[in-house]
Order: C-alpha cells, then structure tokens, then sequence
C-alpha cells in the first residue's frame, strides 16, 4: 500500500495534524499560493479539536488508552528511510498524548426487557425520525418521545401541576447506539462571540460559506440554588421579572457606562489596580444584578482585575445584536466542523489532503527542520508546523502542567425546557469546593449534536484533580446522575417543569423511584444522564516554547480555556506573520461567480453579481 | 434577490480521475477539456436552469482534489441535496471503490439526499463495466443510475437536468430536507429575537 500511497516529496509548507489553528494556518498558506501538504495521522478531522459521533469517540476512547502504553513497530517503513550526517532524528509524539483520565459510563441498562408497548413506541419514533435532518421543527423539539407519552388527567389532577406517567426516560444503550450517527460530540466545545475575531475571520476570508450556526439562544447563571435566566439585551432586561425597574435601570447605566469609551478613563479612574468586584460594589449594584454582570456577562471571578472585567463586559455587550438574542454562535455539527472549513478552503486553492498519514520524525539539522519522516518517505518543506502536543518534550521551556478538565453527559431533557429548543450557554460561578468558574453548554437535536428527544450538555474548567472531581459535583446540581434500573423502567413519573428548575436535595432518587404521584408532583426534575464521559487535556496556550525549536518549525496550541477561538485566529494569524511577513493573511476568496475560467468570455471580476449571503449581510448590517 | 425560485446543492464523489470536474465544467461551461490548473480557487460552480418555467439554481460542488487521499472534509457532505457518486466505465477499481464512498455518504450525508450514480466515460471503447452491473449496484442501493460522457457532452445535461427536476418536485411536496430554503430569510437576522429554530449562515 506504500507505494500508491506517495506522496510529491516538495513544499512550501507542511502541516502535521488538523487542529484550528494548524488548519487556518495550511489555508492562509494555500490561498497566497503555497504549495501546502496538510497530513493527519487520524482518519478524521480535528486532531484535539474534532467532533464524533459516538461509535467513533468510542475508537477515540480506546486510541487514547492505547497511547498511553505505546506499543513500538518493528516493521516500520520509517526505518528505511535515510538519514544524513549531521541530521538528528526527532521523533514525534501520539496527537492524544495530551489526553489522560478517562472516565466513560453509561447510566442507563444496556437493553430493555420485553414490552409489547416499548417495541411499539419504538417503531412509531423511528419512523417519526426518518423525516429527519431538517432544521428543527418548532415545538415538538424538545421531545419527540412525547409522542409516546400518556397523560392520565382525571377531574382532580386537572386543577394540580399536571402528572405524567411518562415513558420518556426509556431510552437503552442499544437505542442510543442505533442511532450513533445522529451525535456531533465536541472534544473541545467553543461558542463564537458574533463580533469574535473568528466570525470576522471567516467573513472577511469567504470560509463562511462552508460553515452553518445556530444563535445560542440564552444565557442562565447559577443564583442562589437555582438556575436563572441572565437578561442581555434591553428588551430582555424589561421583560425579565426578576429585576425590579430600579435594577433595570442601574443596570442600564452600568452597560452604558461600560461601553462608553470617550468617558472610559474618568469612569474607571483609581480601579486600575482593583478588582472589577470591587468597581460593581462601589456602583451598589444589588446583589442579582452584581451575580449577572460579573459572573455571566463579564464571566469572571471575585479577582478579575477591573479592566479586565469592563474589556469581557465590553466583548458581551459588542456581539449582543447581530445574530440573535444573545451573543453567541454555535457551529451546526459540533465545532470539529470549523477547523475542516479552513482545510476546505486550503485544498480548493490547490492544497494536498493526506489523513491517516502519521508524521514519524523530524529530520533537524544545523537549527533547521530539513525533512518530515511520514510513512516510508522524506518529505521537505520550507516551513513545518505542527501541534505542540505531537512534539518532542525538550520544545518546551517546561512540561505543560496547565490542563483542562472536560465532561460530557448525554441526557433526556434540557436542563430548563422552553417552548422551543434551547441552546444554553451556562458559566456557573466559582464556589467554595470549585475555586474556577465551569463553562457548561447545552445543545439539542436542532443542531445536529444529537438524535430527537435528547440532549448534551458540555462542561469544561480548569483542571484542579481529575476531570470527574472536578466537575461531578457540579453536575449534579444541573443532573440526575444516579444510574437507571432496569425496574425503574416500568412506569417513572415526570412534571412538565417549566420555568425553574428547583433544586431539592434527593429529588433525584425520589423521582427515579416512581410511583410517588403527588408527592414528586411538586418537585421539578433535573434531566436524567443516559451516558457520561469525562476526560483531561493540556491546555498549551500559555507554554512557552524553548530554543531547541528549529526556526522553521511553528508549534501551535491546542484547545485552550477560553470559550472563543480567539487565541487560535491570534496565533495563526502571527505564525503566519513570522512565515510570510509580506503577505496577506487569508484575503477574500472570490465567489464561483468572479472566477474567470479559460476560454469563458464572460464577464469576470469586476461582475458584482449578487450573492444571496451577501444580500443578507447587507440586510443584517442594515437592522443593526 | 436574485431571480430563481429554487437553490440546491449537489455535490460530487467518486475516485480521482473519473471525470467529475470534466461533467461540472461540461454542464456550466459547456467546456471540454477543462484547462490543468484551471480548478485552484474554484470551490462550486453555479447553474441557473429553466424547469416548467421555473428557475432553478444549481450549486455544484467539487471534491477540490481531497478525493485523492481518501480525505474529504465531512462537511463537504453537510447540507447536500443531490450527491452524484461517480465511477469511469473503464477502470474496474473505480467501481469496486463505490461501496467504501457508499459507506462515507451514509455516515455523513442526509439520508434524504438524493444519490445518482453515474457511470462516466461512455464514449470509451475499454468499457470494463457493463452498463447493467452499473445498473444493478445503482438498484440495490436505491439510486437513480445514468452513463455519462462528458468529452461527448452525452447524457450531461440529462443528468442535471433531472436532478433539478427531481428536487423541486421533492422540494414542492416538502419531501426535501428544508436548510439551504430557510437560509437566506434568516442569514444574521437580528429582527427575530429569540428565534431557535434558525440557523445563521454568515457572510
């Protein structure tokens, strides 16, 4: 297989796996007319950053433990290829190397016992899921297992919260493997600010056209116990009931102060070496809306220095308006799909593709990296770039001890329901057994993240321990972790929560164990995990790297803390910078219509045919 | 607004030199053979066309060479209304080849899309696969089934033309899986507050 697998040998760039910012990095190359080679060993996208469905994050899963008793090779092609005088081999490390406490779990029984009814309700669903792939159809988002629900209203119950016996939570394993393919789960899950560098980005580069979002739909924090909707924009914070028309009102001004930046320097005069706490506290802002602004606008801590604090709040309230009602974007299939955009864009200006092509070593010579050894052959390029978490230690000033605790749970419901599908963005506040603030997204079926009638929820902090101890605690405060018994399946009862979710201590067991009618009619239920996954990465944004780099090697960080893509478009855009300094960085690619083909007498450039997106661009811009 | 009244995309798969850009070209540009080099920069081609009096935009994408190592972008596949899987009439392995692309377009593409194979290169004498074998495989996995030659320009137009029939037939009894219809009514939209149930294409 070697053979057809030969690859030209001469570049002007090599690019080692396809993580965000190696990827914008192979497009920036490519559309200025580079010759790019972009090689991954995975057979998909993304490296660190990709999206599976779940039967491949299953392959994932078992890699990553693989890697961590590496296992060597002794028929190596790579052994065959020469090496010079004076050239070091340099080998290179596992992509998932970076990745260690796993912890997978279903919580649900893997089949379900015989039940005439079950069978049939699972075949009125499946064929109610063949009408699928759509975008969302307004209500019965949130469970299309309500097909399936019987509500025995009598004359007394009618007057009480309603009860449901309800099959709703019947999922098995073996349901939710059949229907692997309908899950998109981000390893590092990220939303856009719609005024975010890459939004700007993928605008101003017409790498737009390749990609798809959905508006978040609304920002929650945690206050006092219980999940609250976080008013961002002026028609929110008149709507909200939450708020008094005096807090709406300081609240209006604290905005408006923040983002008046003629009067910036006499507003925040002598907070320059103070908290952004303490700015809120001298404003005597009431205790809810400090919690809004400091903990979900600005998403900050009680030690986010002030300008910091005013600079986070500046960014919120910048994207609030241009797509939605918050202002957050989330990609369509997982965020796996944005670094694939770039790759699209690097091989339709002539780039090279090669996945489950593993870069073996680095030939390095007098500071320089003179060849890649990839499957058999030598590969040479004027410039290398790579992953950090693929090179060799001695790259680093130090090892990175910086790492990024992650968990994913797959559940039946939203942690909030609303009339239509949500799509949450969460930052729950630091606590006293949570010293860092925890990055929790909610997405649903509209997005393609999952199949109809169930739910993921993504969290993500600072790695203190482990992943799970990290976040499990929190998690339960949102979610029914306790497994599932088969009994359980019999008959559960469930309310239609609404608003709220309230926090009851043991509401969970007591729900999960039925039968208890009036009594669990009152509380409202968390969602209930079908599956969960925790796990932990290096986070490389911070690592400096040292002076054994060869000059023409440009190491890129993986996934970092932040929930934009900010660093990665930064990074990219300077790597590119030391590369090319004398060119662009990823000018407008032109529409089908402005290219010219050969021997086509048509009208070329200068044609302003006008392209439905840009039509709408226009139009948006205009009701801003 | 531009002046069509239907936009769907159709994108093509298929081994490496079987001729997929050489159709594209042959049905937008009515060009044959297409220029080497000509394909750096050219991401789709677009096509309006005339169905009962309708106007019907084709937006025809290109695999941008990623077929060659097996390494085409999933996202390539998102959002596709037709997919065109092409193997060339003479080169037997391009058709034993279609069960591993039939594999990654079940993985990724809409169940819903529409799926034609096309066996291209008609015009040549060295046929390995007969038409009926093509046939038959085009029947099991339920699709339609066309031989093409685009340095002939035999059966092109037919099969675009079709395709584009096809989907708005689809597209007016709402069979069609609804994205590309919904986007232009809501690209950056910020009018409609809160609305879910859209999704932003920007740009």
């Amino acid at each position: 297989m070697a053979a057809d697998n030969d690859l030209p040998t001469n570049y002007d760039v090599i690019v080692i796996g396809t993580g965000m910012t190696e990827s914008i990095l192979a497009a920036a190359a490519s559309r200025v007319g580079k010759q790019v080679l972009h090689i991954d060993s995975n057979e998909y996208y993304g490296g660190l950053w990709a999206s599976f469905n779940l039967e491949n994050l299953n392959k994932w899963l078992v890699d990553c433990e693989k890697n961590e008793n590496p296992s060597s090779d002794p028929d190596d092609p790579d052994c065959d290829v020469k090496i010079n005088n004076g050239e070091d081999f340099v080998l290179l490390k596992n992509q998932t190397s970076h990745v260690s406490n796993i912890n997978q779990k279903w919580h649900i029984p893997k089949k379900s016992y015989e039940n005439k009814v079950e069978q049939w309700s699972r075949k009125s669903q499946t064929s109610h899921e063949e009408e699928d792939i759509d975008v969302v159809e307004d209500a019965e988002s949130n469970s299309s297992k309500e097909n399936t629900t019987r509500t025995h209203t009598n004359s007394e119950s009618e007057k009480m919260p309603s009860i449901q016996f309800t099959r709703n939570s019947n999922w098995t394993q073996e349901d939710i493997m059949r229907e692997y393919r309908r899950f998109n789960i981000d390893l590092a899950p990220k939303l856009l600010f719609a005024r975010g560098s890459l939004v700007e980005l993928l605008i101003s580069s017409n790498i737009a056209r390749y990609t798809e979002f959905h508006a978040v739909t609304r920002v929650l924090t945690w206050l006092d116990g219980e999940l609250n909707v976080v008013p961002c924009s002026r028609a929110d914070v008149f709507a909200t009931r939450h708020v008094s028309v005096v807090e709406k009102r300081m609240l209006m001004k604290l905005l408006t102060g923040c983002m008046d930046s003629e009067n910036l320097m006499q507003e925040f005069q002598g907070f320059d070496s103070k908290t952004f706490l303490d700015y809120l506290k001298s404003k005597r802002l009431t205790a809810h809306l400090l919690h809004y602004v400091l903990y979900a606008i600005a998403m900050g801590t009680d030690d986010t220095p002030c300008m910091e604090g005013v600079e986070r709040t500046q960014r919120f309230l910048n994207s609030l308006g241009r797509y939605g009602n918050t202002p957050f974007l989330w990609p369509m299939y997982g965020a796996g799909e944005l670094p694939q955009a770039f790759c699209r864009l690097c091989a339709v200006f002539g780039g090279t593709y090669c996945l489950q092509h593993p870069a073996k070593a680095l030939l390095v010579a007098d500071d320089r990296c003179v060849g890649v050894v990839s499957c058999g052959q030598r590969l040479v390029a004027d410039h290398v770039v790579m992953s950090i978490s693929q090179a060799p230690s001695n790259y680093l000033d130090e090892t990175p001890s910086n790492g990024i605790s992650r968990a994913v749970f797959i559940t039946n419901k939203s942690i909030m329901p609303s009339e239509k599908e949500p799509l949450t963005f969460l930052q729950f506040p630091p606590g006293p057994n949570h010293p860092n603030p925890i990055t929790v997204i909610e997405v649903g079926p509209s997005t393609h993240a999952c199949p109809k009638g169930l739910f993921l929820v993504h969290m993500t902090c600072k790695q203190s321990k482990t992943a799970k101890e990290d976040l499990q605690e929190i998690a339960e405060n949102l979610l029914t972790l306790d497994e599932v018994n088969p009994s359980d399946y019999d008959i559960t009862t469930g309310t239609q929560s609404t608003q709220t979710v309230k926090q009851e201590s043991n509401a969970a067991s007591s729900e999960v164990a039925g039968g208890k009618g009036d009594e669990t009619a009152t509380v409202r239920t968390k969602p209930q995990v079908f599956w969960s996954m925790y796990f932990n990465c290096l986070e490389t944004s911070k690592s400096s790297l040292s002076a054994s780099v060869p000059e023409n090697l440009h190491l890129c960080s993986g996934p970092d803390l932040e929930l934009d893509f900010e660093f990665s478009v930064q990074q990219a855009e300077k790597i590119f910078k030391q590369m090319y300094p004398d060119l662009e960085f990823l000018p407008r690619a032109p529409d089908p219509e402005e290219i010219v083909i050969e021997g086509d007498t048509s009208e070329g450039n200068d044609q302003q045919e006008a392209n439905m997106f840009e039509v709408d661009e226009e139009d948006s811009q205009a009701t801003n | 607004m531009e002046d069509y009244k239907f936009l769907f995309k159709v994108v093509l798969v298929g081994n490496a030199g079987v001729g997929k850009t050489c159709l594209v070209r042959r049905f937008t540009q009515g060009l044959f053979p297409p220029g080497q080099g000509a394909t750096i920069g050219v991401d789709f081609m677009i096509k309006t066309v005339e169905i009962d009096g309708e106007k019907v935009k084709l937006q025809i994408w290109d695999t941008a060479g990623q077929e060659r190592f097996r390494s085409i972008t999933q996202s390539y596949y998102r959002s596709a209304h037709a997919l065109i899987l092409v193997y060339d009439i003479s080169c037997q392995p391009t058709f034993d080849c279609l069960p591993d692309w039939l594999r990654e377009i079940e993985e990724y593409a809409s169940n819903k899309v529409l799926r034609i194979l096309v066996g291209n290169k008609m015009d040549r004498e060295d046929r390995e696969i007969p038409m009926h074998v093509g046939e038959d495989f085009a029947q099991r996995h339920d699709m339609y089934f066309l031989e093409t030659s685009a340095k002939e320009a035999e059966n092109v137009e037919k099969l675009f033309m079709e395709i584009a029939a096809e989907l708005m037939e689809q597209a007016k009894s709402k069979e069609l899986p609804r994205y590309d219809t919904n986007s232009p009514t809501i690209n950056g939209r910020t009018t409609t507050i809160g609305d879910s149930n859209c999704c932003s294409k920007m740009s």
